[in-house]
């Protein structure tokens, strides 16, 4: 096995030695910032030894799709437990979340009293842990506002009703997006709630779907986007696309589209991101950070016999096979100082987190940006990444329509079931939160602190009115439009020894106070800037208690029915 | 003298066996076993799991038995999708009748209803997951001129990328989930002719199971009829996803993949004709060998194929000479009317089980695999043993397709690539074996009980 091992490092370097790296003025060779690999891991971690405010080293942020808070805990902690499923009791001493039960919306809700719905008008209904496999539901920029509708929150079946249907076994319906699954099919998410700490009041801090809540999780920021090919033209009412003039000559992204040069992203349609993200302040403080993105690693070939972008794998719930990696939810490839657009190896284990190998000289052509069986790995071998951004395979990602809840459950708890038997779950915390709602129906409404008044685009408070007041600047530094929010309410749980058990927070958070969360532990509370919503962004520092000790216990479950286990399982 | 015996007796195996001297230089060892009709590269299937079923599948159970759902009272999904024929038509009508006194024909042949629970949803090719937002209309009008992979039992991964339709439920794939399909024969006036979903709603509210459907889905379900006919088809399709019966992968086929059953000669010398390129090729779109991850095969690669079979007279609409069935193009379906190329494609059809079934093709027009064999092999070399012969002495090839769309008819996979005259892909000998090999398809196989189901 150590024969085994060794013979992999050298090809590792000897491929290292050997390939020039064409992209030179992204990646120069002198090392003003990026960590370097140490030569061997003993005694105190590196991230250990770095100075931090609160007593995390470690954090983890898996990062879902597509789920609004309603969606997951309508109900909470209330589940009727149909015989044969995963029964779900609430402690005692649950607190209250601002949820359709407790808003007393589960019926007469104006989502089937609005007329304007038509005949998708609909309750709030249950979906069983058979309907786990559902239809997806538009999630466009534009559509979340309109559904919205100037915050009555009540046209959600007009505008963000069914897109597409799903596998062969999908359950669909008109008025599908009202639908909410409860402790019977989420059973791991209340469980950790039930542990740990949980937000109902997390949005994303705009409208839209997947790849803006990619970047303002890691940037705060949706403006300076720059087209590398196109075929659309800036977003209308009669025809969405993923962009919009930001008003100031520039351009935002406001949906989906593919991060430029990666070698898995549709040519016809690529973006870049101009401007700064997270993963640039960790490397100019030396601080070890990765994006862990399923399906990344190209080589990697499946049981299925699939590799390199198509790769896929069968998910039994979804009846389909699902591509594993999906470019548009690629967070830092949009940037140029943090991407990999080849998909280039680590050249060990241990340079993962790192920017240079050991030498101090030599960039590792991986960037930062690795596979989920990367983290796995490295954190095994004792290399366990100060900030871990992690994307589970697509299948498990939660995405109506090609994942659901219940893969989605199998993924998330195998982490956390990892994580918390780690040495370091001392001084670790995890973030469970999502990218966006899919469009599923939540009723709450945060009144836009950002504003954007595009004509077609913006339809929160009638035609080209998203708010009102002045919007925060772009990239170049005046006012830009495309950014309204906060837009939709996503979960956000906090797991880590030093988080309140069982607690909720009712403080207004967005996907940026994730950044500020690291900026505030890591980098002495130091911003983005260029209007990065981190500037602004609530703290998630009340879901914790530090004088504490911590001591929230951890809690093992079982991958597919979310029930806990007595024993740790073996990852 | 020994040596010399067995050699002779080894060299009267190889030449007696039907597999090409080539493949026995190539691979003696692997050649050896096949002649024997065993399978030299055995896999372990992935079969899907089996479990009790859910209240909500068996809920479903007793809305698929449900005769008092349709307006005659006298029929339900079991009744076309009949348990006992594996899930299909019970009898050799080309179509089942069904309205109010069950008195109005179908339009096409039932389709059995197993072997979906991995079934695509209806896409035009090729596979391809970023382009989630491209609509099959466009998609569809990008292919008109595009080129087409030829088919052929060894090389489906080339035809996959064909800009072909591919999926979906139905003859013509226009919808996606069990559940939508299951609302159409619900509604559908020779079918089950509920009437309308309101009437559905309150047949289901009257049910003797109505309380599953409460103790499931909340009180609430009866208040919006829309939601109770949801939730009840999406129960029938729960069914189908979970009880084994419609998906068991139990035949004398795959016990021959997995390396526990051995085929006949007559079976073995269909199976290699069912592959093979220069034959009956029917694995060019029948696929039959297991993927990757053991998933077992489902014998068809879920794509359209305008075939031309002959019209049917049986059908009474058919006696207007202006209707023609034109599959994905119309007009049961009403999305794709634009894209003219498809029409007369319809979808190909597993072969699991096929040979216990009296209904073939879509309009059902034959009735024993026998027809259905000779229509492959003399379609192009002897039209006149397969059509009808005209007025004028010619004969009436592809006359189920109006003449403007007859090119869309598949003439470039084997073996209906040939040309009139020409001798036929396959001998009289060769059709039985192909037909002995389909009868492996019959699920339910015994050890020692020979080809098909007990």
């Amino acid at each position: 096995m150590r024969c085994k091992c060794l013979t992999s490092i050298v090809a590792g370097v000897l491929a290292v030695t050997f390939v020039s790296w064409t992209s030179g003025a992204v990646h120069a060779a002198t090392p003003p910032d990026g960590a370097v690999a140490p030569a061997r891991i003993s005694g105190r971690s590196p991230q250990d030894a770095t100075p931090t405010t609160t007593p995390i080293k470690h954090l983890v942020i898996i990062f879902n799709e597509n789920v609004s808070f309603d969606h997951y805990f309508a109900t909470y902690p209330n589940a009727p437990n149909p015989l044969g499923e995963p029964a779900f009791t609430a402690a005692p001493r649950t607190p209250s979340v601002n949820n359709l039960a407790n808003a007393n919306l589960l019926t007469n809700n104006p989502n089937f009293t609005n007329t304007a719905n038509g005949t998708d008008a609909a309750e709030p209904f249950r979906l069983d842990r058979t309907q786990a496999n559902t239809a997806d539901q538009n999630h466009a920029y534009t559509a979340e506002q309109q559904a919205y509708n100037g915050g009555k929150a009540d046209l959600f079946p007009k505008f963000t009703g069914k897109g597409t249907s799903g596998g062969v076994g999908a359950f669909g319906t008109k008025g599908q997006v009202m639908g909410y699954f409860d402790g019977n099919t989420v059973t791991a998410m209340w469980r950790y709630a039930q542990h740990f700490a949980m937000s109902d009041n997390a949005y994303t801090d705009t409208y839209g779907p997947s790849t803006p809540g990619a970047l303002n999780v890691i940037a705060g920021q949706t403006n300076g986007l720059q087209l590398v090919a196109t075929t659309k033209k800036p977003s209308t009412l009669a025809a969405v696309s993923y962009y919009m003039n930001d008003g100031q000559a520039g351009v935002t992204m406001i949906n989906d589209v593919d991060p430029g040069y990666d070698v898995c992203s549709v040519p016809a349609d690529q973006g870049m991101m101009t401007g700064k993200n997270i993963g640039d302040l960790l490397n100019d403080a030396g601080i070890t950070w990765g994006g862990f993105m399923g399906g990344f690693n190209l080589q990697t070939k499946n049981a299925n016999g699939t590799t390199g972008c198509k790769r896929s794998t069968d998910s039994a719930i979804v009846g389909a096979k699902v591509v594993d990696y999906i470019p548009h939810h690629n967070w830092f490839q949009y940037y140029e100082s943090t991407a990999n657009p080849t998909h280039a190896r680590p050249s060990s284990m241990r340079t993962i987190g790192y920017s240079y190998e050991h030498d101090g000289n030599t960039r590792d052509r991986a960037n930062h940006q690795y596979d989920l069986p990367d983290f796995y790995r490295a954190v095994k071998a004792g290399n366990f990444p100060a900030v871990s951004f992690v994307k589970l395979p697509a299948y498990q990602d939660g995405h109506a329509g090609y994942s659901d809840p219940l893969d989605e459950q199998a993924g998330t708890v195998e982490l956390i079931n990892f994580l918390q038997q780690l040495r370091d779950w001392r001084s670790t915390a995890v973030i469970v939160t999502w990218d966006d709602s899919d469009g599923w129906y939540d009723h709450t409404f945060a009144k836009p602190t950002n504003p954007s008044a595009d004509a077609e685009a913006d339809q929160l408070d009638g035609p080209g009115k998203c708010g009102t007041g002045t919007p925060l600047a772009g990239v170049q530094g005046k006012p830009v439009n495309g950014r309204c929010g906060p837009g939709t309410r996503i979960p956000f749980l906090v797991i880590s020894p030093w988080v309140k058990p069982n607690s909720v927070t009712h403080t207004l958070i967005t996907q940026a106070s994730v950044v500020r969360f690291i900026e505030d532990n890591w980098l002495h509370g130091g911003r983005l800037g260029d209007g990065s919503f981190d500037a602004g962004a609530g703290s998630i520092m009340d879901m914790f208690d530090f004088s504490s000790g911590g001591k929230a216990v951890p809690i093992y479950l079982d991958p597919v029915s979310g029930d806990p286990v007595s024993k740790p399982p073996r990852p | 003298m020994l040596l010399a015996a067995l050699t002779g007796g080894l060299l009267a195996v190889v030449v007696r066996s039907p597999l090409p001297l080539d493949a026995w230089a190539a691979h003696p060892q692997a050649s050896f076993l096949l002649s024997l009709g065993k399978n030299p590269f055995p896999v372990r299937l992935v079969r899907p799991p089996v479990a009790p079923l859910s209240a909500m599948a068996q809920l479903g159970r007793q809305v698929f038995f449900d005769a008092s759902l349709s307006s005659s009272g006298r029929l339900s999904c079991a009744s076309c999708h009949s348990p006992e024929h594996a899930y299909g038509p019970p009898g050799d009508d080309p179509v089942m009748t069904g309205g109010a006194i069950l008195s109005r024909q179908g339009l096409r042949a039932v389709p059995s209803l197993m072997y979906l629970e991995r079934q695509p949803n209806f896409s035009v090719g090729p596979d391809d997951d970023e382009t989630e937002n491209v609509s099959p209309a466009l998609l569809a009008a990008q292919s008109f001129s595009a080129p087409r992979a030829k088919k052929t039992a060894r090389d489906t991964a080339q035809s996959a990328a064909n800009l072909v339709p591919q999926g979906g439920l139905f003859w013509d794939g226009r919808v996606d989930t069990l559940q939508d399909q299951a609302l159409f024969p619900l509604l559908s006036p020779f079918e089950m002719d509920g009437g309308s979903i309101e009437a559905e709603a309150a047949r289901l509210r009257q049910a003797p199971y109505a309380h599953l459907l409460i103790q499931l889905f909340g009180a609430a379900v009866f208040e919006s009829p829309r939601m109770t006919v949801a939730e009840a088809l999406f129960a029938v399709a729960r069914y189908q996803i979970e009880d084994p019966s419609f998906h068991p992968y139990s035949s004398k086929y795959d016990a021959w993949l997995e390396g526990t059953a051995r085929l006949s000669q007559a079976e073995l010398r269909g199976y290699l004709l069912f592959n093979d390129p220069a034959k009956a090729n029917c694995a060019g779109c029948h696929l039959d060998q297991a993927n990757g991850d053991g998933l077992p095969p489902l014998f068809t690669d879920d794509q359209f194929e305008a075939l031309g079979v002959p019209r049917n007279m049986a059908l009474n609409v058919n006696r207007d000479p202006a209707w023609f069935d034109l599959g994905v193009c119309g007009p049961i379906r009403n999305d794709m009317a634009d894209q003219t190329q498809y029409c007369g494609m319809f979808l190909t059809p597993t072969l699991r089980n096929v040979a216990t079934r009296r209904v073939f093709m879509h309009n059902g027009i034959y009735h024993t695999l026998q027809q259905v064999m000779d229509f492959y092999n003399l379609r192009d070399t002897d039209p006149g043993a397969i059509y009808p012969t005209g007025a004028g002495g010619k004969v009436e090839k592809f006359n189920d397709i109006p003449p403007s769309y007859r090119t869309n008819t598949d003439t470039v996979d084997p073996p209906l690539d040939r040309t009139l005259g020409e001798k036929p892909a396959n001998s009289e000998q060769d059709l039985q074996d192909i037909i002995a090999f389909l009868k492996t398809l019959t699920d339910g196989y015994r050890p020692g009980s020979g080809g098909g189901a007990p």
